[in-house]
């Protein structure tokens, strides 16, 4: 008798309760995570929020080309979704090969948009934008936009890391299916907080 | 997403797809019109809203599990997003004075 039947009285009763909701643990904690990152990206963009809408003088300076940029991240983190779904779906059959693929795909579509991100910040610095300072109204503009934007890019670089440490371990054999899904998940966050950032921070400051 | 769902066809995620797409489109859209700004940020968030619900039921497939689980972390999620809020009253009584004191 073990230690363990010992102490349950010698009854052989499951140790371990079923997972909650009937979900693997593990994708369990990245949903448990997720909802806890919302409360970030809710407390940055409702604090971003707050700051616009309290501040006349809030400027407005995102141009059309600054527009079209930002409309073609958005085309790819959104393509970067459907092909994370692929991804996954081809996981789940055990389609190795398939869903490293499709992975590499993901990982290189962010990879672009971080580019382009990081891009745009480059322009907005050189048009004299900094964390306290810029050349068209209150200095919280900065601050805002780099805490807002950079927290998401943060999160992508993150996600990007993740992602091929994770794939290549799947495709090695050491990690399963469910791994890439979880990653999987945690893409699919980022790119929906991406579709509140647009609006928020870039289409309700188009100049004009 | 489970196994049965895993081999099933890619329609549903591609109308998402483009439904995201279209939805980004619109929200450009309306940022060319101008609106005043609480019809702006009214239609910014709900065209935001119903892309983010689409994304978490299809892409990120809470659609495809069990009740309990849908339950759970909406309820949860959106009430934590309905407190946050509480703030904006204040960012009003900052340009307009202490709100209720007229």
């Amino acid at each position: 008798m073990s230690h363990s039947d010992v102490a349950l009285g010698g009854h052989h009763v499951p140790v371990m309760e079923p997972s909650p909701f009937a979900v693997p643990a593990k994708k369990l904690a990245m949903w448990l995570f997720i909802i806890s990152d919302i409360m970030t990206f809710a407390a940055c963009l409702v604090a971003y929020g707050f700051l616009r809408n309290s501040t006349p003088n809030w400027p407005k300076p995102f141009q059309s080309s600054t527009i079209v940029s930002v409309m073609l991240m958005t085309f790819i983190m959104i393509t970067s979704s459907l092909i994370m779904v692929l991804a996954v779906r081809a996981a789940k059959v055990g389609d190795r090969a398939g869903a490293f693929r499709y992975s590499m795909i993901t990982l290189a579509a962010g990879l672009i948009f971080a580019v382009l991100h990081i891009r745009e910040w480059f322009g907005m610095i050189a048009q004299g934008v900094t964390f306290y300072k810029n050349p068209w109204g209150t200095g919280l503009f900065g601050g805002a936009y780099f805490s807002v934007t950079g927290i998401e890019l943060l999160h992508v670089i993150a996600a990007l890391i993740a992602l091929l440490i994770v794939s290549l371990g799947y495709k090695s054999g050491r990690y399963s299916a469910g791994d890439i899904e979880n990653c999987g998940l945690f893409w699919q966050f980022i790119n929906i907080v991406w579709m509140f950032v647009v609006p928020l921070v870039y289409l309700m400051n188009v100049a004009g | 997403m489970t196994t049965t769902e895993a081999s099933g066809g890619l329609s549903k995620y591609l109308a998402v797809y483009v439904a995201m797409l279209v939805i980004t489109l619109i929200e450009v859209v309306i940022a060319y019109r101008h609106p005043s700004g609480a019809r702006l940020l009214v239609s910014m968030l709900l065209l935001a809203a119903i892309g983010a619900v689409l994304g978490v039921l299809y892409f990120m497939g809470l659609a495809s599990e069990n009740h309990r689980s849908i339950v759970a972390f909406s309820v949860f999620t959106l009430f934590v997003l309905a407190t946050i809020n509480y703030g904006w009253t204040d960012s009003f009584r900052i340009l307009f004075g202490a709100p209720f004191s007229k």
